[in-house]
């Protein structure tokens, strides 16, 4: 798990939006939503001290 | 009108670009905070960082290739997915007693602060979206001169962007970080 990972890919959705290339970088920014998603699931394991 | 003196030709533009502006400050803020204060950020304050910047690509679009819906909605989703990670920790040391993560800052943590401004942040671009008149009929994909409001918030989100790349490669290296980090992986005598 590459937590660095999700930062290059938001600098290139960012470098592509400054570039004009719209497509591009909302794929990138596609990609970046994914690794959150998956990011999150990877680092919310501990359970809550709470009752819901 | 004001956003005449911004170089912008509509005020949800000016809108757009000073909220690029207050999201690239954010993230300029935390990194200042880090650098003086040794305060290194976990892996869940890296992820709310990552949220921050996604949701900072949604304007930054707005910004550069003029107000869409699908801006909005990235922006929006963004905040959304910001909330789920800066709730989580804010409820990981919600218990009595537990002194929560790092330095706190005007009473609260910075994941606190994180949960407040996504919360604000969806809600501000909520609104923005229902009252931005947009041109669907003009071409998207054609970029546009931001004015200066626009340039001084998308440059200084690049450069957060990378700042915030290089510092967290220091941090954690090509791996996951330790739940609470003392040192800088990749500088030498640490």
């Amino acid at each position: 798990m590459i937590i660095v990972l999700p930062f290059l890919t938001a600098l290139i959705s960012a470098w592509f939006t400054w570039r004009g290339h719209r497509a591009s970088a909302m794929g990138w920014w596609a990609i970046t939503a994914a690794i959150y998603v998956a990011w999150c699931f990877y680092h919310m394991t501990t359970p809550l001290k709470i009752s819901l | 009108m004001i956003h005449y003196l911004f170089g912008l030709r509509r005020w949800t533009d000016c809108l757009n670009a000073l909220a690029l502006v207050g999201v690239g400050g954010t993230l300029w803020f935390a990194f200042v905070w880090q650098i003086v204060y040794h305060d290194l950020p976990c892996p869940l304050c890296l992820l709310q960082r990552v949220a921050f910047a996604m949701v900072g690509i949604g304007l930054m679009l707005n910004v550069c290739f003029g107000s869409r819906p699908a801006h909005y909605g990235i922006a929006i989703l963004s905040a959304l997915a910001g909330m789920v990670s800066s709730a989580r920790q804010v409820l990981l040391h919600i218990a009595p007693g537990d002194p929560g993560y790092g330095m706190p800052f005007l009473g609260l943590h910075f994941y606190t602060w994180a949960l407040i401004a996504f919360f604000l942040l969806a809600l501000y671009l909520g609104v923005l979206l229902m009252l931005d008149g947009m041109k669907q009929k003009d071409a998207a994909d054609i970029p546009r001169s931001p004015g200066w409001l626009g340039n001084l918030g998308v440059y200084s989100f690049l450069v957060i962007l990378l700042v915030m790349f290089v510092a967290t490669l220091l941090e954690c290296g090509l791996g996951p970080c330790p739940d609470d980090p003392t040192d800088y992986l990749w500088i030498p005598g640490n």
